[in-house]
């Protein structure tokens, strides 16, 4: 199924130095390939470390030292009688002009500082109205720097170019903000407001920072809400997305939403054409007060429950406790029985290994339900490929 | 002085190395302040010991002097120059086959940051951590690591530097990130990130 594994070049994939060809095929090897996904991610955290190693400055007595020394030894005795080279003209010329384009550079910047942020940037085209960088407001075009805030009024909307990985179209009355751009990771910040996202890049390179949870992008389309409490609703129309908040992490398939909220995080994610019911239950058990009502609105999720809701009912298994698993359990197993190697007291114990074989079995249901048929689910990665390789020509030429 | 270094990397060109081939002393001065701190850096890094890496920095510097007459321009001066260090860390390591003692003996030149107190404490751990880790990894694993963020010197420039193929830098490079990531997976979710 897969191409030969590419954890040998990670790094160089990382820091883009490998070929345009060999690029892609490695990008393309590990949108499909956990092995080496869970490599690129053990790469990427050690790039993140290596970069963390400051410059250490030499001792200031350093150079007396060596002059000491090379006294000692007879070196470069002749300067005293040669013309230093700091007094040929050539090089006060140079001086001269370097420190004019210093002083000039610095009081230019000085004097319009918020207009064009130094640094990387991002491109930003205004779809209506006026919608605003930092405090100036921008016409057709402008550039969005990182740590620089866009705004949009009611009247206003604008599309983000998020490097060469995607675009992002911010609609009215959105705060966002540009917080990293490296070629390790992407990252923007909503305050408020919505935004819908596309994405053509390996996994987990665009990420979206929320009050409530970190949307990383799987390689995939999708709008993301957030409102004045900080709670957001996360909907994915290709690909998967992953809500993570510390150790909890919500994987939400192409036809599925998730909910989050202050101080929770991620909810359990499910399919949008569910029954009301089930969704209402669904939020009661995740964000609700009232714990004696929880069998209650367990009882009606498990009623209402699909084959291809066995998405939402094992994300549930880890976040219930031991009674309700089992009544989890029961119905997931009458639904899509566990593989080989999957048993019931594995599963009641939370054994990783046996909860993610049954998982990678459930996928299939999760990724070609109603909502995306099979068909377009498969030609999903082709056309991703397909985009990948067209954006690269592009920015060849 | 700092800022004498940066206007030093401006003007060091063929004139510059030809001074210094000259036995112009300014010129040397120049050469100094612009590489001081890289080369201190990495054989602060490569032999984890300040003291010694002074010695050894000297010790380049006045090789670097000596021979620069031997400089004829085939390659980058930069290039040359880290073949120098390169050389000399691991004559150093060679000789002494010294048991290293990180995390006490390098003090960091940290820029000041406008950030909490908290945080630059957190990241100056995971500083100290970082180098730690850096100083158990193997010398061929840690040399090209030292190179690529210390130095920025890219794949091609860090095989040249050290004689090898740059698919044998990719490779200790990927082997580097991996140790290091293994090494200190439990910083992963610290806060100062």
């Amino acid at each position: 199924m897969f191409s030969k594994h590419v954890k040998s070049e990670l790094s160089a994939y990382c820091q883009g130095e490998l070929s345009e060809t060999r690029s892609r095929a490695v990008a393309e090897h590990v949108m499909r390939c956990t092995q080496c996904r869970a490599q690129l991610e053990e790469i990427k955290f050690g790039i993140k470390l290596a970069e963390q190693l400051p410059r250490v400055a030499a001792p200031e007595q350093m150079w007396s030292e060596i002059q000491s020394l090379m006294d000692r030894e007879g070196i470069a005795s002749s300067v005293t009688r040669r013309q230093s080279i700091f007094w040929r003209p050539q090089f006060v010329a140079i001086a001269a002009c370097l420190l004019v384009a210093i002083v000039v550079g610095a009081l230019w910047l000085l004097r319009d500082h918020s207009v064009e942020p130094t640094g990387p940037t991002w491109q930003v085209a205004t779809l209506n109205g006026k919608p605003t960088i930092g405090s100036s407001a921008i016409s057709k075009r402008g550039k969005l720097g990182v740590g620089q805030w866009l705004e949009t009024d009611h009247n206003s909307s604008a599309e983000i170019s998020v490097a060469s990985i995607g675009q992002v179209q911010v609609d009215p009355n959105t705060r966002v903000r540009l917080v990293q751009t490296q070629p390790t990771e992407h990252r923007l910040e909503l305050a408020r407001g919505r935004m819908s996202a596309r994405i053509w890049a390996p996994p987990r390179l665009f990420f979206v920072d929320t009050p409530s949870a970190v949307a990383a992008d799987l390689g995939c389309a999708y709008t993301l809400e957030v409102d004045d409490t900080g709670a957001s609703l996360l909907r994915v129309t290709l690909g998967w997305v992953a809500l993570q908040l510390k150790d909890r992490e919500s994987m939400v398939p192409a036809g599925a939403a998730c909910q989050t909220r202050s101080g929770i995080g991620p909810g359990t994610p499910y399919f949008e054409d569910a029954s009301a019911e089930f969704r209402e239950a669904l939020t009661e058990l995740d964000f609700g007060q009232d714990t004696s009502s929880r069998a209650t609105h367990l009882n009606v999720l498990l009623g209402q429950a699909r084959r291809k809701d066995t998405l939402t009912l094992w994300h549930l298994l880890t976040r219930v406790n031991a009674e309700e698993r089992l009544r989890i359990y029961e119905k997931m197993a009458s639904l899509a029985p566990p593989p080989n190697g999957v048993t019931r007291d594995g599963v009641l114990k939370l054994d990783p290994a046996m909860l993610n074989k049954w998982k990678d079995e459930l996928e299939l249901d999760w990724t070609y339900s109603t909502f995306v048929p099979k068909q377009v689910a498969e030609a999903y990665w082709k056309v991703k490929n397909g985009v990948t390789r067209r954006m690269s020509k592009l920015e060849g030429k | 002085m700092e800022q004498r270094a940066v206007m030093a990397e401006r003007l060091v060109d063929g004139q510059l190395i030809r001074a210094c081939q000259h036995g112009d002393r300014e010129a040397f001065r120049l050469l100094f302040e612009t590489y001081k701190d890289r080369v201190f850096s990495i054989a602060v890094y490569s032999l984890g010991d300040r003291a010694v890496a002074d010695d050894v920095t000297q010790q380049i510097f006045l090789k670097l002097f000596t021979a620069i007459g031997q400089f004829r321009g085939d390659s980058e001066f930069t290039t040359w120059l880290y073949r120098l260090v390169v050389n000399a860390c691991l004559d150093e390591r060679r000789r002494t086959r010294r048991l290293v003692s990180w995390g006490d003996s390098v003090a960091m030149n940290n820029p000041s940051e406008k950030k909490s107190q908290e945080k630059q404490y957190a990241r100056r751990e995971i500083a100290e951590a970082v180098q730690n880790a850096i100083g158990e990894l193997k010398p061929k694993f840690r040399l090209p690591i030292l190179l690529k963020y210390v130095e920025g010197l890219s794949y091609e420039e860090i095989a040249t530097v050290m004689g090898c193929s740059k698919g044998t830098v990719a490779s200790r490079l990927n082997r580097g990130h991996s140790e290091l990531a293994k090494r200190l997976s439990h910083l992963k979710n610290e806060a100062a990130w």
